[in-house]
Parts: C-alpha cells; sequence; structure tokens
C-alpha cells in the first residue's frame, strides 16, 4: 500500500498487528478510540524520487518482504533503484535489507554514521552518513541529520529539502484507526486528538518516563526551529502536511503528560 | 568455553573490539531442572565461537529454550543456529508482533509477568535502561540472577574478557561504565538521573537480586552491586550534564 505524499515523495505502508487487545483499548475507550474498531501502530517506509534518481527511506518489517519489494517495482520500474537508507537497524526499520538488496543489486546501501556497531548489523559497507551530509537525487535532495529522539545509537533523521518534509523516524508516531490507513493527518474526522502521540511515546519512546522534561522540551524547540518543516512522515503514524511545527510543539505537551502520569503500558 | 556466574549460570561471551576497547556480546546458560536454557543468543559476527561454545557446553544436544531480551540483532542473530526455530527449543521473546520483529515462531512473554521455562521460574520486567521498545530484563528465580540488556554494561580492556567484576581491584571501572552508556543508551543525555535511580531502587526491593548479568559488560556479583550502582549514578549524572541544549 503506497500514497503519493507531494511530488516525488511516496508513502509505504504496512499496518501490523491490530492493537486493540494488547493497548486494552477497549476497556480503557480513549477519546480518540470508537469502539469495535481495530487500532494499528503502522510501519512506514518512504520513497523519494528526484527524476534522476530514487532513494528508499527504510525498509518495513520482515513480516512484509514481499509488500515491499512490489512497491519498490511499482514505484521506480526498470529505473531501479539507485539509494536504500537504513534509518537505524532496528528489526522493523532494516529488516528487509539483504532481501533488497539482493533483488537490487544497482543500489548503493546509506547507512548512519553514528554509533560504533555496524560491523553487528551488516552496515560497515554502506556509505555512512551524519549530520549534513546530501543526496541530489535531480529534482529532490535529501539532507541527512543526526537523529534527535532515538532507540538504537546507530540512527539518523533526514530532510527533503524542496518538500521540507522531516523524516523523524520514531519521533511524533501515533496510533491509528483501521479506515484511517495512509490518510494525512488533516484528513481525520474532527481534531487530532494528542493522547494518541501520548500513547505511542509512553510506550515505545518508553525512556520518556525517565527524563527531565525542560531540558527534553528545550530539544524540541530547537527543533522546531532548525527543521521549520511542511510535511511531518514519521515511521509509525500517518503524514502531517499541515501545520507540521504546531505538532511538534504538541510533543511538549506529550513530553508533560507521560511525565505525570504512570506507565501507560508496554508496545505489547 | 563458559564462565560460572552462579552454581547454575553460565556466562558464554564474546567480544567485539572498538580499536583497543573491547565490548562484551554475550549470552548465558541456564541448567534448569528440565533442561538447558539460553538468555539471548548473541551476534551473528560471533556465530561460530558461540555455536560451539554452547555445542560443548551442552554435550553436543544445544539448548532447550531461547529467551530473548528483545529482537536486536546482536541478541537475537544466532536463535535458527542455536535451533530456535525448530519445535524441540522452546522460543520465548516479549514481542507481541513478533512477525515484525523477525520472530515468527516466538511463544510471547509478558512484560510484568513471569514464566515457568523447563522447570525454572522466570519474571519479565520492564527495564529502565534499555534502547529498543520490547526490551525486557528477565530475572530468574532460581539463581536469583537479573539479566539487563541494554543497562549494566561496561567497555573492558584486552585481558579482561572473562572478568566477573571481583575480579577488577575495584569493581567494574568507573570510566568503562560512563563510556558504554554515554556511547549505547543516548537518550541518557536527557534523563533525570533520580527517576531511574527509584526505578532500579523498586526492582531491588521486589527481586532477590544476587548477580547482575548484562549482555554488554562483565557480571556483577553480590558484594559488588552497591558500589556499580553508584558508579552507574554517577555515569547518567555525567553524562546529563555534559549535553546542553544548543
Amino acid at each position: 500500500m503506497s500514497r503519493e505524499i507531494a511530488p516525488g515523495i511516496h508513502w509505504i505502508y504496512e499496518a501490523g498487528p491490530d492493537r486493540t487487545e494488547s493497548w486494552d483499548l477497549a476497556d480503557r475507550n480513549p477519546e480518540w478510540y470508537e469502539a469495535g474498531r481495530e487500532a494499528y501502530v503502522p510501519q512506514c517506509a518512504y520513497l523519494v524520487d528526484g527524476g534522476e534518481e530514487t532513494l528508499l527511506f527504510d525498509t518495513l518489517s520482515p513480516a512484509s518482504t514481499d509488500e515491499i519489494l512490489a512497491a519498490i517495482d511499482e514505484l521506480v520500474g526498470d529505473r531501479g533503484l539507485d539509494y536504500l537508507v537504513v534509518s537505524h537497524p532496528d528489526v522493523p526499520h532494516a529488516g528487509n535489507t539483504l532481501a533488497i538488496l539482493e533483488a537490487h543489486p544497482e543500489t548503493t546501501l546509506v547507512a548512519p554514521g553514528y554509533g560504533n556497531d555496524h560491523e553487528l548489523y551488516h552496515l560497515d559497507d554502506g556509505i555512512h552518513v551524519t549530520e549534513g551530509d546530501e543526496i541530489d537525487l535531480g529534482d529532490r535532495v535529501v539532507e541527512f541529520h543526526e537523529a534527535t529522539f532515538l532507540d538504537a545509537p546507530v540512527s539518523v533523521w533526514m530532510t527533503e529539502r524542496e518538500t521540507e518534509t522531516l523524516f523523524p523516524v520514531d519521533w511524533m508516531g501515533f496510533i491509528h484507526l483501521d479506515e484511517e490507513k495512509l490518510a494525512f493527518v488533516d484528513e481525520l474526522d474532527g481534531e487530532f486528538d494528542p493522547s494518541r502521540l501520548v500513547e505511542f511515546h509512553g510506550r515505545v519512546l518508553f525512556w520518556y518516563q525517565y527524563i527531565d522534561v525542560e531540558k527534553t522540551n528545550a530539544e524540541i524547540d530547537r527543533l522546531v526551529e532548525k527543521f521549520d518543516p511542511e510535511i511531518v512522515a514519521p515511521a509509525h503514524g500517518l503524514v502531517i502536511r499541515e501545520d507540521a511545527t504546531d505538532y511538534m510543539e504538541t510533543m511538549k505537551d506529550v513530553t508533560r503528560t507521560i511525565d505525570g502520569q504512570d506507565r501507560i503500558g508496554t508496545l505489547g | 568455553m563458559t564462565v560460572p556466574v552462579t552454581p547454575t549460570v553460565e556466562w558464554i561471551n564474546q567480544c567485539y573490539d572498538h580499536e583497543g576497547r573491547h565490548e562484551h556480546v554475550s549470552l548465558y546458560l541456564l541448567r534448569a531442572p528440565e533442561g538447558t536454557v539460553l538468555v539471548d543468543s548473541g551476534s551473528f559476527y560471533h556465530r561460530e565461537e558461540i555455536t560451539a561454545a554452547v555445542d560443548e557446553a551442552t554435550g553436543g544436544d544445544g539448548p532447550d529454550a531461547i529467551v530473548l531480551s528483545h529482537s536486536d540483532y546482536p541478541h537475537a542473530a544466532n536463535v535458527s543456529p542455536l535451533g530456535g526455530d525448530t519445535e524441540d527449543v522452546e522460543l520465548v521473546a516479549s514481542s507481541a508482533s513478533p512477525a515484525q520483529q523477525g520472530l515468527p515462531d516466538a511463544r510471547k512473554c509478558d512484560i510484568g509477568g513471569s514464566l515457568t521455562i523447563r522447570g525454572r521460574e522466570f519474571s519479565f520486567i520492564d527495564p529502565p535502561l534499555a534502547d529498543r521498545s520490547h526490551t525486557t530484563w528477565i530475572y530468574d528465580h532460581g539463581d536469583g540472577v537479573l539479566f539487563t540488556a541494554d543497562g549494566f554494561g561496561n567497555y573492558h580492556d584486552p585481558g579482561q574478557c572473562d572478568h566477573l567484576s571481583g575480579d577488577f581491584p575495584d569493581g567494574t571501572p568507573a570510566e568503562a561504565v560512563y563510556e558504554y552508556h554515554r556511547d549505547n543508551l543516548v537518550w541518557l543525555r536527557y534523563v533525570a538521573p533520580e527517576k531511574v535511580e527509584r526505578t532500579l531502587d523498586d526492582i531491588f526491593a521486589e527481586f532477590d537480586v544476587r548477580a547482575v548479568a548484562p549482555i554488554h559488560g562483565n557480571p556483577i556479583e553480590a558484594a559488588d552491586l552497591d558500589g556499580y550502582r553508584d558508579r552507574l549514578g554517577e555515569a547518567m549524572r555525567r553524562i546529563a550534564d555534559e549535553y546542553a541544549v544548543a
């Protein structure tokens, strides 16, 4: 499943398991949830087609090997995939790396330049990118950034210059209902409920419960000033294409909320 | 070759060389009443050494169960070579979406719950020090060993690869504890150390921890636990103090 979110940028979507039971949604019945519906925390990859060259950011999980290979074929056709960027070597993000490289021997692997154990992830042979490194794809130019809110130390974030899209990987993810698959946030019914962000970050970036709130929120201010994006394309949420910086600002409330409550639960 | 940690817990250690400084990428073998249980499976990078060590330690039979702290490649890369994809070996992992984690055959353990595996009781603990979201710490009720991926680690020098904490002149060196956590748990730059320490206090109050078994460090013996925790606290404070938001 894929959708073009801006000219040349394609969103490739994997739903993963229904979280209704493991997140106890029916009993807790949060405001955004509707009884009887399924709910998902997606796994997303993004394909950037710059006209001259193509780039895939992340691979989906090993449960979707056939799907990601089919999506690449559909989106790049005979032109081939020029770059595969692994944001970080977490299985759901990088689990199809070898399958993609086998199917596309023309592809150059691009890996984070951060961290110190690339060999343990088969990432020692790729191009290693750090803050400010760029890849010019023609009409689109991607730039790499040190990941701010992350899990693995071998991590990198990305932006696309022309469309002003930020790809913040594990940050700014959130749960959505079944019928919202591949919807933009501005297409959802009603006002977006920030508690969806709390549900995700309280479980997945579990360490938010152990942080200095003011320092973390000062970091978010810095990110807003640094990126000021038009579009936010997270790995585990729906794409935000309107008022993107407002959603980044909302993350400060998310930080405070997680700090002020007990652990909402694990990822499951 | 394995290193005894407690009467029935043995350490299978391998090292990754950071230009002269070593980082353990380990697993542990438990001799449970009804078979052998591995905690983690190690990295593909050490596959030959690990499978040989497990083979030797089990008399060629291989393990009867594998319990994973999380699916990260240096922890879960040898599940299949160790038989974890066969019916003879019980595979246990904490993820609710094992297919997405590349572990479609795993039996799920609930973080916060307990399981008896091969006659041994294990509790699965929500960890305050980890990197990946689905990580569980694992407490062995038999010998009181707490497996703490990816926290409680340390780098070490060549020649210290088989050391238990008591083999160091003054316990696990503070600088090695600091450097490991600075490099590997990057989020600690934002940490409020007292929050982590409160959770550690709760865990150590609830469970009778007689040894800590990190995947990326030298095992910590009972007599050295307080000293290690002091150094861990200092390491967290130092990491947080050294990072200022620009």
